[in-house]
């Protein structure tokens, strides 16, 4: 090593030092995310409150991890839960093996998965990465209150 | 399901013509698409299913382009002819392709996501293989309203059929039950019954195996899981002693579905299974299905786990004379390690007997060449001697119905009136004289050149004219083949074994037995339940049930050790065909339950004499390999589609034989398939279940003064029946009575001697 590669090291330091350092104090401050990153999964409903989701396993096909379980059932006139005439009564996803590589997201019929932007994800417990329907679904909208008869507004 | 047929392409008679510019060659007469699937290319179908008879070319999706003929043609009812010029992928034979899917597609919902059928669908997989890869109908396609109910058990959905005549062609022409329909033109064609009721026929879950789209699905199965969630299991029916081959489909350890196999056995069933044998699978789920031990104490009953069970019944057999019964579907592998148990030592000279038709004197007719009910197909005369085949072995009618539509006459005679009767000429004898009705069948079957010969376990054991009557009718016939129509769904291994129906009942009568274990057998609901209730009634000694449903015996017993049902297990079952097939599990069954042979190798290591064996294939491999009908068999040799054991000296003893008389009454009991206890329990047969009645003509009912839907008890030396009501049916003969074995409550067992299905009976109305 010669002198010369010792100033050239040390220009680099002197260099930096002046610079904004880069890191951010997370998680006060947390990174951007590009538009198309892919996080979390979500489910999502119609504007009418149904699930988007039909139950058609098309997902469970497509994924290569295979980290998703979906188990159907019919809607019937007192218990409708989706759109179409069968839904998801299970749905969970393995985040623990989930590889986000967004295919279920792709092969999806109805746009009822979508990959979100949210990767904070980790757990303490193995049994709780396995996400469940619940966890997955856009909440219901409010419905707007009805008006009862005879009631005064 | 295997929609070419298959070709044999070392036949004689084979002609050449070109193919796509190969030169290729197929026997003369084969179909086009057959052939072309032969040399290799794959012409796409959807009406087109050799099964169901000749082709009909409804949905023009073969369309080929054959030079020196005008246009196209559809290859599946073209056949090949010398020198013919084939081109199934020039321009106009693909955009013909392309054209007949967009029109199917036109008027297809392509609801993919929400239908049964995808993923397992040939509408998706040819459109993708074949398909135009894009539409242009924007216009608003046609409406049904959704799903309605063929049946209680099929779904229908109109808008997704494509009118290929599949499911019609089963009902006209396979089953022949005459109802379903096409009803009105084009668009708003739609499969119905004649009547407009629902579609009620004991192979109707056919249908929606065969159907190319979701139009016909089943509902036990609707949603339940997609072809990626589910793993499929060769394995085989023991409903009944045909052995019809079955595919299991399992998700998350449950049996959800059973339908017939994607290449059919055609020695057995040729793909088409009883709607039984498909949706009966339910009462491994039913409120009755033993899920825990019980050890019953003076106390009261205590539930235990499977371990303590175990333990329990080897304590309750240390030190005692043992006596083992099995019943008649018990698998080779239980029946083996029974036997074995009582000859190596662990259960000194255990007895081990069976319930069951006693046949052993019918070793002469079995040494005739034996058919496979395949062989039924090619024969030109069905002789039908005894029985009642298409309610005690449903895919038999299938079969001969099939070969009569190929021209075989089909003649019989026999006591019990049957649905096959109407096939042909069949003379009525009395119970006890099959030998005069089979005197006028001994022309026709020495004329005929491929006769073959089904002939009724039951009926035959007790009528000893009969069967030197049968043995010579073969015996004059060179080309004759003879097939049993059997009794029991494992009567004709546990008979290979040795496994004899007497011995274990003498045994605790005179009390030479200590201890009696039941494996899958409840004598005290089998014909001759009162004797055995005596006997059980003065046995002091324990009991204990290896057995799947709470029943009588059950109830009776001091252990009762849960056991696997025929889907959950594994083990081998011969069929009346004499054809070793396995079962294989495709559940998991209850936590504390355990299969019959494995809770028997259990009990053999609590009793401190562990057995060399611990699986299911080296118990066939150490007790079953070593019976000279399964000289040399594994259970890899039986593999998936099952081999035809060998020969074994008969030595069990024959019932006594009844003879009618005018002076009296003959019970006569048929198993019906849908009539018996397993069928009632079922929630997706519930429709289809026949209800238990006594047949008899009405000029027999007219002198007992009783009128139709009367209830009557038959009374015999050996005990009575319970109440059941009268039908009258004038194709029963006079003198005799039809009634139901096995049905739920077991009511005429009662009537009925051990191991006899006919009795002399009078009748009393109640």
């Amino acid at each position: 090593m010669s002198v010369q590669d010792q100033i050239k090291g040390f220009g680099i330091t002197f260099r930096t030092m002046l610079q904004k350092p880069l890191t951010l104090g997370y998680p006060e401050v947390k990174t951007p995310v590009f538009p198309r990153f892919r996080g979390r999964h979500q489910l999502w409903r119609y504007d009418n409150g149904l699930e988007k989701c039909v139950g058609c396993s098309l997902c469970v096909a497509a994924c290569p991890a295979d980290c998703i379980r979906v188990v159907a059932e019919e809607n019937t006139q007192e218990h409708r839960v989706s759109a179409g005439e069968r839904y998801a009564r299970i749905y969970e996803i393995n985040m623990s093996r989930c590889i986000f590589c967004g295919y279920c997201e792709v092969a999806c019929p109805f746009d009822a998965i979508t990959l979100e932007h949210s990767y904070e994800l980790s757990e303490r417990e193995r049994d709780l990465m396995v996400y469940t329907k619940d966890m997955l679904l856009t909440p219901a909208p409010k419905q707007p209150p009805l008006r009862t008869e005879g009631q005064r507004v | 399901m295997a929609d070419y047929a298959p070709v044999d392409l070392a036949a004689d008679n084979l002609v050449t013509f070109e193919l796509n510019g190969r030169t290729v060659s197929a026997p003369a007469g084969t179909m086009l698409v057959d052939a072309a699937y032969a040399a290799g290319v794959e012409i796409p179908i959807f009406c087109y299913e050799p099964r169901l008879g000749p082709p009909i070319g409804a949905c023009r999706m073969c369309l080929v382009e054959i030079e020196g003929m005008r246009g196209l043609q559809t290859a599946c009812s073209t056949p090949v002819t010398e020198d013919m010029v084939v081109r199934t992928n020039s321009p106009m034979a693909k955009d013909a392709q392309d054209g007949v899917l967009e029109m199917l597609l036109a008027q297809h919902p392509l609801d993919c996501p929400v239908c049964d059928k995808g993923g397992e669908c040939p509408l998706q997989d040819r459109t993708f293989k074949f398909g135009p890869g894009k539409s242009r109908f924007i216009e608003p396609k046609r409406h049904f309203p959704k799903p309605i109910e063929l049946s209680s058990r099929i779904a229908l959905d109109r808008e997704r059929c494509i009118s290929c005549f599949r499911c019609v062609r089963f009902s006209q022409d396979v089953a022949q039950d005459g109802q379903l329909t096409m009803q009105e033109r084009g668009a708003r064609s739609e499969i119905t019954t004649f009547t407009g009721d629902a579609y009620e026929a004991r192979f109707s879950g056919n249908i929606t195996d065969i159907c190319p789209v979701g139009a016909l699905t089943s509902i036990p199965y609707r949603f339940v899981a997609r072809p990626w969630d589910i793993t499929n299991t060769p394995s085989v029916c023991g409903s009944c002693p045909v052995g019809c081959n079955t595919e299991l489909t399992t998700r998350d350890g449950e049996l959800k579905r059973i339908t017939g196999r994607d290449t059919p056995n055609v020695a057995v069933e040729e793909g088409w299974l009883c709607d039984k044998g498909r949706w009966g699978y339910d009462i491994a789920m039913s409120p009755n299905r033993l899920s825990a031990p019980v050890v019953r104490e003076a106390v009261g009953d205590r539930t235990v786990s499977i371990e303590d069970g175990v333990a329990a019944a080897a304590s309750l057999l240390t030190g005692r004379r043992v006596g083992i019964l099995l019943g008649g579907a018990v698998t080779l592998e239980e029946a083996g390690i029974a036997l074995d148990l009582a000859t190596n030592g662990t259960l000194d000279n255990a007895v081990v007997a069976r319930l069951g038709v006693a046949s052993g004197n019918c070793a002469p007719v079995r040494a005739a060449t034996g058919a496979q009910l395949g062989d039924i197909d090619a024969a030109d005369l069905v002789v039908i001697v005894g029985g009642d085949p298409a309610a005690q072995q449903p895919i038999v009618e299938l079969r001969v119905r099939k070969a009569r539509r190929f021209g075989a006459r089909v003649i019989g005679c026999g006591a019990r009136p049957h649905a096959l009767e109407s096939l042909g000429d069949f003379t009525r004898t009395a119970p006890g004289h099959l030998a005069d009705g089979m005197m006028g069948l001994a022309d026709a079957i020495s004329n005929a050149a491929r006769p073959v010969v089904l002939w009724d376990e039951a009926d035959l054991a007790s009528d000893p004219g009969a069967i030197a009557a049968l043995t010579a009718l073969l015996a004059a016939s060179p080309h004759a083949t003879q097939l049993m129509l059997g009794a029991d769904v494992n009567g004709v291994g546990l008979s290979a074994l040795g496994v004899s129906t007497t011995g274990l009942f003498e045994a605790i009568a005179a009390d030479e037995v200590d201890a009696v274990i039941c494996v899958h057998a409840d004598p005290l609901e089998a014909a001759g339940s009162i004797a055995w209730q005596a006997v059980f009634d003065g046995f002091r000694g324990p009991v204990i049930a290896i057995a799947t449903y709470a029943s009588a015996m059950t109830e009776r017993a001091d252990l009762v050790l849960p056991a696997l049902t025929m889907w959950e297990q594994e083990g081998t079952l011969v069929s009346m065909t004499h054809r070793a097939q396995r079962l294989r599990p495709g559940a998991a069954g209850p936590a504390q339950a355990a299969a019959g042979w494995e809770l028997l190798i259990a009990i053999a290591h609590h009793l401190g004499h562990p057995p060399a064996y611990r699986t299911a294939a080296s118990a066939f491999t150490h007790t079953v390999a070593s019976h000279p009908a399964f000289f040399g068999m594994t259970t890899d040799l039986i593999g998936t589609d099952g081999v035809v054991i060998g020969a074994w000296p008969a030595d069990d003893v024959s019932p006594a034989a009844i003879v009618a008389d005018p002076d009296h009454l003959v019970l006569v009991a048929t198993r019906d398939t849908f009539g018996d206890d397993m069928t009632a329990r079922s929630h997706a047969l519930r429709t289809a279940v026949s209800a238990p009645v006594l047949r008899m003509h009405p000029a027999t009912a007219q002198a007992l003064w009783l009128n139709e839907h009367d209830h009557a008890v038959l009374i015999s030396d050996v005990g009575s029946s319970s109440a059941l009501p009268v039908l009258c049916d004038a194709r029963v003969a006079e003198g005799l009575i039809v009634g139901p074995l096995g049905a739920p409550g077991s009511p005429i067992e009662g009537a009925l001697s051990r191991n006899q299905h006919q009795a002399i009976v009078r009748v009393e109305r109640t």
